[in-house]
């Protein structure tokens, strides 16, 4: 594949490269979290975890704070300026101009350029703090709940205070050692509102683009703190966040309040999309589990596949196609609204984490390999 | 040569009285000196004999070299990186998942496992219970091995078979690409850890292709067998060592022909023979005495020493016959050829020994080795040659035939010299400059492509077509692998090998190699950790870092292989695979290397470089270039010298030394032009060429001086000198190209290598002497000024 490297749209990216090359002295390393992604011509060829269009662009992420572009479906490739260089595991456009990028260290980044620059909106630290603050009030909430429960009561309430302790024992062990924690998927839905979630039950959220987050674990019922692994909206307005252990929470306002949902699986589920129908739903995971719901998660349906790879992402396409993607270069797609799939392993088996549909009925993807294209059913392109 | 007193050499008779004392000496204790000869020859002939092949990898090594130091010191640690075979058992038809193909494969890994010599606990095949595949359940892992439980053959289990060899990590490692061969992988021990022996390649190898190629490819005539790694290579170029016997018999038998044809004498032909190998026992029998064996560059110096002792045994064959023909008798023919010859011979042959001895300061002990053997034998050639030979000669004589050879100067022969003589003519010399000049030209402006190190693919000690190379290329092709690896040495303090930083501080360094062009991946503990955390969060890539969590990391790293965890854990390597082994490559790599380090080393982290066979080549490298220079000015230094000392005239050393520099120059634009760098088997080259190269100078020099000096003009001159030396200084070319030549066919590439320049700087420095020496006469000697001078003096 061809691809094109602009220093001047890098401006950052290059200047901290050559400034810590020309460096006389020895001096330690600067955290992940303060150097910039290396600008390279080998990111289109790298591990990248997530793709995803801004209008007509279309944006990929990946390891060592890659964000690349391209205006030519694919073809070629703009690295854009990211003040990190650690994995980055998800991207989402709430507009044309503005994109979020989350991934390893905690990190939330932020561009208001279709992606060209980004700017770290959250770290790690701050994110932890955020998600113990809440866990206080919820200790303070508890302690007060103890003191005016009846003492038949009381006993229950003591264990439930008892694991919040100790989760919150446990973030303050994890802080102590640093951000340790990466967010594993984005959602917004426009410029000012959206979603983060990722390890341990994280999940935050904005309503003013990222200026200010509010810690949103406590909406969901998840006391484990279970990985969440990822979120998606689907057509008639509910969002759904699917993780670890099997489990699916539901909105029906816009985020608000979370309902926990009865899942038809115990294993891990790593995507949920929407299939074009309105509550229609499909969520899949380890080892090829693929589940799909009309009534927004309420009942289950298993859908065969025979394929037994991991799945990782999925994508609708304009003509109603619905395409999942997955570890070992599985690519399953369904013409039939998502009731059954016809499964292809690409021969390199390379891990594949994510599609987006491009010109005519071809597909980009992107994982291990880096960027590829394939046809519609995920053969290579003749 | 009319005149026995006046013949070559009176010139340097500085002390008058020495002649007739070593004289003496020597003749009149005829019988107890060749007795003497006799022991000491049975006695080192008895050693060389025994002397034994070693291809010792140290010794090929620049040792002093920091790369080198830091690689040896910390070699402990890196051992089981670097010493391993692979051997790929490929099928002809159809793929590898055929009862037949795992029987036999099943055979050559019990065999393997047999060998002395293998890390039984790391070998790896399909059939070895360490090759398994993983995959991810809702209970955590399954796995198991990639032979299944129960496999009979049947089509069944060869489908469950490839099933688990689908799922496992080791399709481009292990499995090949297109499902057609499979490897057998052995590591091996440098020392065997029970009788503390030293891995012997040789018989290493042998067996390889014993017990396993040859045994089972006429087994299983659908298989093909290629083996790589360091101990199979070093194995063939041992095997390569033995071919050579073949080429020194030849070189004797072509040289006995030739000095035939130019003596037409049996004693003056076999006599000369006979104690030049007797020169080549003794300085063999000495090397084993002190302890050298013979290493693949060693073991061409008895051809240089051979062929010197030839080429100057001819002078003394040639002298006898002219004495013998004034009538003489076998023992006074003799004494005057010693006499005449015993200070020019010594002369000459002590530059060629100097010019050897520059060698020593090349940081590579092989060249040194090369040197010492060089210099010996050089050594042994004056005993034998002006001592041994003549003795044996003083009792059987020129025959009849060879002095009325000598005596039968035709005019035809006359006629050649005549024309030949025109070289040193007013109207000639212009020309033949002006061809040198555009030669030089030609020379620098080719030379500029000159590269230093080895530029072919694979192995380069081999032939690019060598059956090791074609096995190499073959794993090249089919599996993810590259045979050029540098290593860079990560060292921290003790149990610090696996902090979150050192991983960080790698992975950046590999990143910015893998953006350095000529780099095509690399790996380190870094690669491990991050790989394994994804495995243990149920394969996702979205968990593809270095957790900052260290408990996550040392479970990351629990399994990794030996090789990147030292005992100590203060020593982890970071292997980085290039595209090629070219000089450039290695130098923007090694820059790339050292820049990082610079920056970057601390109290946590320090990179070292460097080791791998790229590691070692750039090392190499850096002391070859450093050394180039050194070593020219070094040779062309002394050989001026002794030139001036001899003549007394910066004029004489121009018309010498000029066309030795314009064969260097030629030689090294040959070098460019067909592909050979400077590298440990080439440098060499030049100082052998020029140290011997000056001995054709010296004869034609001192010939036309003399002339010069009776009066004679310029062309009469250097026609009397062709008359009288031009035969022998052209026998002498062809005798010193024939005991090179026959290298070119050396399965070894960098013997060919040494053959081909040789034999371009031998025969091209004949020429130069005999046609550009006389030019440069023309322009720079003041024949009037040189008589004035000499009656002066007198």
């Amino acid at each position: 594949m061809a691809n094109r490297f602009m220093c001047e749209t890098l401006g950052t990216a290059c200047m901290g490269v050559s400034m810590a090359l020309a460096a006389p002295a020895a001096f330690a390393l600067p955290d992940i979290l303060e150097t910039p992604a290396r600008a390279t011509l080998l990111a289109p060829e790298s591990l990248l975890n997530d793709a995803t269009r801004a209008g007509e662009r279309i944006i990929a992420v990946g390891e060592r704070g890659h964000i690349i572009f391209s205006d030519d479906e694919g073809e070629t490739w703009v690295q854009g300026a990211v003040p990190v260089a650690l994995t980055l595991n998800s991207v989402d456009f709430g507009t044309e101009q503005h994109g979020w990028a989350v991934g390893h260290s905690g990190v939330v980044l932020h561009s208001s350029d279709g992606g060209e620059n980004w700017t770290l909106q959250l770290n790690g630290i701050q994110a932890s703090e955020l998600a113990m603050e809440s866990k206080e009030e919820q200790i303070a909430a508890m302690e007060e709940q103890i003191d005016q429960a009846p003492d038949d009561e009381k006993a229950d309430l003591e264990w439930a205070l008892d694991d919040l302790l100790f989760t919150l024992e446990n973030m303050q062990a994890d802080l102590d050692v640093g951000p340790v924690n990466p967010f594993l998927d984005v959602w917004f839905e426009d410029d000012s509102h959206g979603f983060v979630v990722g390890a341990y039950g994280m999940i935050l959220r904005t309503q003013d683009g990222g200026e200010t987050w509010q810690d949103w674990a406590p909406k969901l019922d998840n006391p484990q703190s279970f990985h969440l692994n990822s979120i998606g909206q689907v057509t008639g307005g509910g969002l759904v966040v699917v993780g670890e252990a099997g489990q699916i929470h539901v909105s029906v306002d816009g985020g608000d309040s979370w309902e926990r949902r009865e899942s038809p699986y115990t294993g891990s589920l790593f995507g949920v999309m929407g299939t074009g129908q309105v509550n229609e739903v499909i969520a899949f995971g380890l080892r090829g589990n693929t589940f799909r719901s009309t009534d927004l998660g309420r009942s289950w349906t298993v859908v065969p596949n025979e394929g037994g790879a991991t799945l990782n992402n999925g994508v609708v396409a304009d003509d109603g196609r619905i395409t999942l993607v997955g570890n070992g270069g599985a690519v399953l797609m369904s013409t039939n609204g998502g009731e059954s799939f016809r499964v292809h392993f690409r021969n390199d088996r390379e891990g594949l984490m994510a599609v987006v549909p491009v010109s005519g009925t071809n597909l980009l993807l992107v994982g291990e390999g880096g960027v590829k294209f394939a046809d519609a059913r995920g053969r290579n392109p003749n | 040569m009319s005149n026995p007193m006046h013949d070559r050499g009176e010139h340097y008779l500085t002390t008058p009285k020495a002649e007739p004392f070593l004289e003496r000496l020597i003749f009149n204790n005829r019988a107890l000196i060749l007795v003497g000869f006799l022991i000491l020859t049975l006695f080192l002939g008895y050693n060389a004999v025994k002397i034994q092949p070693d291809a010792s990898f140290e010794r090929m090594i620049p040792l002093e070299h920091p790369f080198i130091v830091n690689m040896l010191e910390h070699r402990d640690d890196l051992d089981n990186l670097g010493n391993f075979v692979r051997i790929a058992v490929a099928v002809e038809d159809g793929d590898i998942f055929t009862a037949e193909y795992m029987e036999t494969l099943k055979q050559i890994t019990d065999e393997v496992f047999y060998l002395s010599g293998v890390d039984r606990s790391g070998l790896k095949s399909l059939w070895t219970s360490n090759v398994r595949w993983v995959e991810v359940t809702e209970q955590g892992f399954q796995g198991g091995t990639v032979i299944p439980d129960g496999y009979d053959g049947s089509r069944e289990s060869l489908e469950a078979l490839r099933q688990n060899v689908l799922r496992s990590p080791e399709v481009g490692r292990l499995i090949s690409d297109n499902f057609r061969s499979t490897i057998v992988y052995a590591p091996l021990y440098e020392k065997n850890p029970e009788t503390g022996e030293a891995l012997d390649y040789g018989e290493f190898s042998r067996q390889l292709e014993e017990k396993i190629r040859d045994k089972y490819q006429a087994q299983n005539p659908e298989i093909s067998i290629h083996v790589v790694g360091f101990a199979k290579k070093v194995g063939d170029l041992i095997e390569g060592i033995a071919s050579i016997a073949w080429f020194a018999g030849i070189t004797i038998l072509l040289t006995t022909l030739l000095l035939f044809w130019y003596s037409r004498c049996i004693a003056g032909t076999l006599v000369p023979v006979f104690t030049s190998i007797v020169a080549v026992f003794l300085q063999l029998g000495t090397l084993r005495l002190l302890g050298y064996g013979l290493d693949p560059y060693s073991v061409l110096v008895p051809f240089l020493v051979f062929a010197i002792g030839i080429s100057h045994g001819v002078q003394i064959v040639n002298a006898m016959a002219v004495e013998a023909a004034k009538g003489f008798d076998a023992v006074t023919a003799a004494r005057l050829a010693f006499r005449a010859l015993y200070i020019p011979g010594m002369l000459a042959l002590i530059s060629d020994a100097f010019g050897f001895l520059t060698l020593v300061f090349i940081e590579i002990d092989v060249i040194r080795d090369l040197a010492i053997a060089a210099g010996l034998g050089v050594a042994f050639v004056i005993l034998t040659n002006l001592v041994l030979h003549v003795l044996i000669m003083s009792y059987i004589g020129i025959s009849k035939g060879g002095v009325k050879h000598v005596q039968n100067h035709g005019e035809k022969q006359d006629r050649k010299w005549r024309v030949m003589s025109y070289f040193s003519h007013p109207g000639v010399a212009p020309i033949s400059l002006l061809i040198a000049v555009i030669g030089l030209g030609l020379g620098l402006y080719y030379k500029q492509d000159l590269k230093v190190g080895d530029l072919d693919e694979g192995a380069p000690e081999l032939r690019a077509d060598s059956r090791y190379n074609l096995d190499n290329s073959y794993i090249i092709n089919n599996y993810s692998t590259s045979a050029d690896v540098l290593v860079v040495m990560v060292k921290t303090q003790e149990e610090q090998c696996t902090q979150y930083n050192v991983l960080r501080a790698m992975d950046r360094l590999q990143w910015e190699l893998q953006n350095t062009p000529g780099v095509q991946s690399s790996a380190s503990l870094a690669d491990v950790s991050k790989m394994v955390t994804k495995a243990l969060n149920e394969g996702s890539w979205k968990w593809f870092e270095i957790s900052r969590n260290q408990t996550i990391i040392n479970a990351s790293i629990r399994e990794a292989p030996a090789g990147l965890i030292n005992t100590t854990c203060d020593l982890t390597p970071v292997l980085v695979f290039l595209e090629d082994h070219k000089a450039e490559t290695l130098q923007t790599v090694v820059d790339r290397v050292e820049e990082f380090s610079n920056n970057y080393s601390n109290e946590e982290h320090t990179f070292l470089l460097a080791a791998g066979n790229a590691g070692i080549e750039a090392a190499t490298n850096e002391v070859i270039s450093n050394a180039k220079n050194l070593m020219l000015m070094l040779v062309y230094g002394v050989v001026s010298l002794l030139c001036f000392l001899t003549f007394r005239s910066i004029r004489a050393v121009a018309c010498i030394v000029i066309p030795l520099g314009l064969t260097s120059i030629l030689c090294e634009a040959i070098m460019a032009v067909s592909g050979i760098g400077i590298k440990v088997a080439t440098l060499p080259v030049i100082a052998l060429g020029v140290g011997i190269g000056v001995d054709y100078g010296i004869y034609i020099y001192s010939k036309l001086e003399k002339f010069l000096l009776e009066g004679k003009t310029l062309q009469d001159a250097y026609y009397e000198t062709l008359r009288s030396t031009g035969k022998a200084v052209i026998f002498t070319g062809v005798t010193l190209g024939l005991g090179v030549v026959t290298w070119i066919f050396s399965p070894i590439k960098f013997q060919a290598d040494m053959g081909f320049l040789l034999f371009f700087m031998f025969l091209w420095n004949m020429v130069g002497a005999i046609w550009l020496l006389p030019a440069l006469a023309r322009f720079l000697l003041r024949p009037d000024k040189m008589l004035a001078k000499a009656r002066a003096s007198k």
